[in-house]
C-alpha cells in the first residue's frame, strides 16, 4: 500500500514538473511611469506586510513603528510543518534590496523568486495576483524607503512531499488567478475600491474563506468563514449571511476597522488584531469601500467542518 | 467581598435601583460568571459614550457621567473576580497572564481606573472637552483584552 501511494507520488511530481511551469510576467507589461510610495504605504497596511515580515520583539508581535522593520523571522506553525517569514527590509543582501520591479511584481502575483522557484501559498500571492501593477510598483517604492534589516531569517522546516517546491506549480494552475472574485463594483467606483482592497491587498480571504484538501479556497464559499488554521476555532463569516454583522451598518464596519470596536464595544481578537491595526491607518473612504463591499457580496454560509 | 459589596452599593446609589437589582443577583454567581457580567456592563456604559464620539448621538453631560461611574465602579470590583481556581470554565475568556503576570493585569487595570477618574473629575460640558478624557479611557479597553482576554468561541 505505501509502495503503491508512493509511486503514485512520483508520478504525480513528475507530471507536475511537466505541467508546473510557472507563467511570468514580461518587464515590458509593467506601466512606465513614476511609482509614488506615498500611495505604496496605503498598500503597505492593506496588504499587512508587516504582520507577518516585521521581526518579533522579545518575542512577541511588533507594534506600533517596529512594524516597519521587516527583517523576518516569525514562524506560521502549519499541518505542513513551520514556515518562517523572510526579510523583506530594504537590506541588499539579507534582504530584497537589490530587487528590479519585475522581480517584485512576480514575487508578489505569480509567487515566483528571482531564481525561478515557487513560493509557498503562506505568502499571500494568490490574493496579491488581483492588485492592479501599478500598486504593486507603488508598494515597492514605498518598501524601498524603510530602513534596511540585516540577518536572515532561518529556513522552512517541512515534511515531505511538502518541501518540494516544484510541486506548487500545479497548485498554482488550480488556483492562482487574477479575475474578480466577486463581480460587485464594475460601475461603482467604491465598491470596485473595496473588492480590489477585500480579494487583492487585504487577502481577507485567506483566513474568512474555508480552504479544500490541497489548501486552495473554496471560492463557492468566499468569506463565509473557515476554521482557524493555527488553532482554536473558528474564524468568523464576514457576508450578510452572518448573524452578527447583519445587525452591523457600513458605519459600524468601518468604525471596527478603524476603532477595533464592535457595536457592543468589545474588541476584536485573536489575529484580527493585526489586521485592524493595519486597516486603522487607511483613509476613511477606504474602510468605507470595504465596508460596502462586504455589505454588497452575496451571503454565504459554509459547510461546518 | 467587601469591594463588590461596596461595588453594589455604589452602583445602587449612582444608578438606580434596578441596576443595584442586578448586581445583587450578579453577587450570587460564580467569579466566572460575575466578571463576564461586569464587563458587559461596562461595554454597555461604552455604547452612548462611544455614540456621542462619533457624532451619533447629541452630546449629553449627564450620560457621560453616569457611564464614567459605572467603569469606574466596575474597575474597582474587576480585581477582585480572579481568585485561584477560577482561571477557567463557564467559558470565560480571562488569560492564563493575569494569573501568571498579574502585576501587569494589576497595572492594566489601576490605569483604566485612573484615566476614568480623571475623565470623572474633570466634569466635561462639551463634547470638546469630554473627547480627549473619554478617548484617553477608552485606549485602557483594546490593551487590556489584547494581553488579558483570550477568544473562546
Ligand atoms: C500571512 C503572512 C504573510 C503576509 C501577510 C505577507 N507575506 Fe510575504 N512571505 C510570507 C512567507 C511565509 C514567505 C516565504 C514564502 C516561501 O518561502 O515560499 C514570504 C515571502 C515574501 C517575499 C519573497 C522574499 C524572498 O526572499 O524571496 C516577498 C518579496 C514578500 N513576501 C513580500 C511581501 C509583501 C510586500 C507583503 C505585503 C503586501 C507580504 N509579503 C505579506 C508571508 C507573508
Ligand atoms: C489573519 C487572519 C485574518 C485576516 C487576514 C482577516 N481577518 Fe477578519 N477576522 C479574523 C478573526 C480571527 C476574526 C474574529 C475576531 C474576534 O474573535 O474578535 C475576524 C473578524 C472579522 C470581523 C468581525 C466579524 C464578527 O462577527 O465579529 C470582520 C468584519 C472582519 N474580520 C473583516 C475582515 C476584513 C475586511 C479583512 C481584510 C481586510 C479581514 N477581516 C482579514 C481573522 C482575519
Ligand atoms: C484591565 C483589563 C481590562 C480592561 C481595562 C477592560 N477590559 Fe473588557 N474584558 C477584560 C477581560 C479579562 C474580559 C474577559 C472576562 C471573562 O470572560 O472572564 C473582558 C471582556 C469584555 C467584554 C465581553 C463581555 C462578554 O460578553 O463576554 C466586553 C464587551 C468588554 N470587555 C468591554 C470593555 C470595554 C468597552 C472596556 C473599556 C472601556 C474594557 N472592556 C476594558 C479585561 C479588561
Amino acid at each position: 500500500m505505501l509502495r503503491l501511494l508512493l509511486l503514485a507520488a512520483l508520478v504525480l511530481a513528475a507530471v507536475g514538473w511537466l505541467l508546473s511551469a510557472p507563467a511570468l510576467i514580461a518587464s515590458e507589461e509593467l506601466p512606465a511611469r513614476q511609482a509614488d510610495s506615498a500611495a505604496g504605504e496605503r498598500i503597505f497596511w492593506a496588504g499587512g506586510c508587516g504582520s507577518c515580515h516585521a521581526s518579533p520583539v522579545d518575542g512577541e508581535r511588533a507594534q506600533g513603528d517596529d512594524r516597519l522593520l521587516l527583517g523576518g523571522g516569525q514562524e506560521f506553525h502549519t499541518p505542513y510543518g513551520v514556515f518562517r517569514a523572510p526579510n523583506i527590509s530594504s537590506d541588499p543582501t539579507d534582504g530584497i534590496g537589490g530587487w528590479t520591479d519585475i522581480e517584485f511584481v512576480n514575487a508578489m502575483q505569480r509567487g515566483v523568486s528571482p531564481d525561478g522557484e515557487h513560493y509557498y501559498p503562506v505568502f499571500p500571492f494568490a490574493s496579491y495576483a488581483r492588485m492592479p501593477v501599478s500598486d504593486v510598483l507603488d508598494l515597492k517604492a514605498f518598501l524601498d524607503t524603510l530602513p534596511a534589516v540585516a540577518g536572515r531569517a532561518g529556513d522552512h522546516e517541512l515534511t515531505f512531499p511538502w518541501s518540494v517546491r516544484r510541486g506548487i506549480g500545479l497548485w498554482k494552475r488550480r488556483y492562482l488567478s487574477s479575475d474578480p472574485v466577486v463581480a460587485v463594483g464594475s460601475d461603482d467606483p467604491a465598491l470596485e475600491r473595496g473588492r480590489l482592497l477585500v480579494e487583492g491587498a487585504g487577502h481577507c480571504g485567506e483566513c474568512h474563506t474555508p480552504r479544500d484538501k490541497l489548501g486552495g479556497l473554496q471560492k463557492q464559499y468566499w468569506l463565509a468563514g473557515a476554521p482557524d488554521l493555527e488553532g482554536k476555532g473558528r474564524i468568523p463569516n464576514i457576508t450578510p449571511a452572518s448573524d452578527t454583522l447583519s445587525d452591523w451598518s457600513i458605519d459600524d464596519l468601518a468604525y471596527y476597522f478603524e476603532s477595533g470596536f464592535t457595536p457592543d464595544f468589545d474588541t476584536a481578537g485573536g489575529t484580527m488584531v493585526a489586521v485592524q491595526e493595519n486597516l486603522a491607518q487607511l483613509e476613511p473612504a477606504d474602510r468605507e469601500a470595504i465596508a460596502a463591499y462586504l455589505k454588497a457580496i452575496p451571503a454565504q454560509t459554509a459547510p461546518d467542518r | 467581598m467587601k469591594k463588590f459589596l461596596r461595588f453594589t452599593l455604589n452602583l445602587g446609589a449612582s444608578l438606580g435601583a434596578s441596576l443595584c437589582v442586578a448586581a445583587v443577583a450578579v453577587a450570587e454567581h460564580s467569579p466566572q460568571h460575575q466578571r463576564h457580567e461586569l464587563m458587559e456592563a461596562v461595554g454597555d456604559a461604552a455604547k452612548p459614550l462611544g455614540g456621542m464620539l462619533r457624532g451619533k448621538m447629541s452630546f449629553d453631560a449627564d450620560v457621560v457621567m453616569k457611564s464614567l461611574m459605572t467603569w469606574q465602579v466596575s474597575a474597582e470590583a474587576f480585581g477582585d473576580l480572579f481568585p485561584e481556581g477560577s482561571e477557567s470554565g463557564e467559558g470565560t475568556e480571562a488569560a492564563p497572564e493575569i494569573w501568571t503576570d498579574r502585576a501587569g493585569f494589576d497595572a492594566a487595570l489601576a490605569k483604566f481606573l485612573e484615566d476614568t477618574n480623571t475623565a470623572i473629575a474633570a466634569k466635561p460640558q462639551t463634547l470638546e472637552a469630554a473627547q480627549p478624557l473619554i478617548g484617553a479611557a477608552f485606549k485602557n479597553c483594546k490593551g487590556c483584552h489584547d494581553k488579558y482576554r483570550i477568544e473562546d468561541e
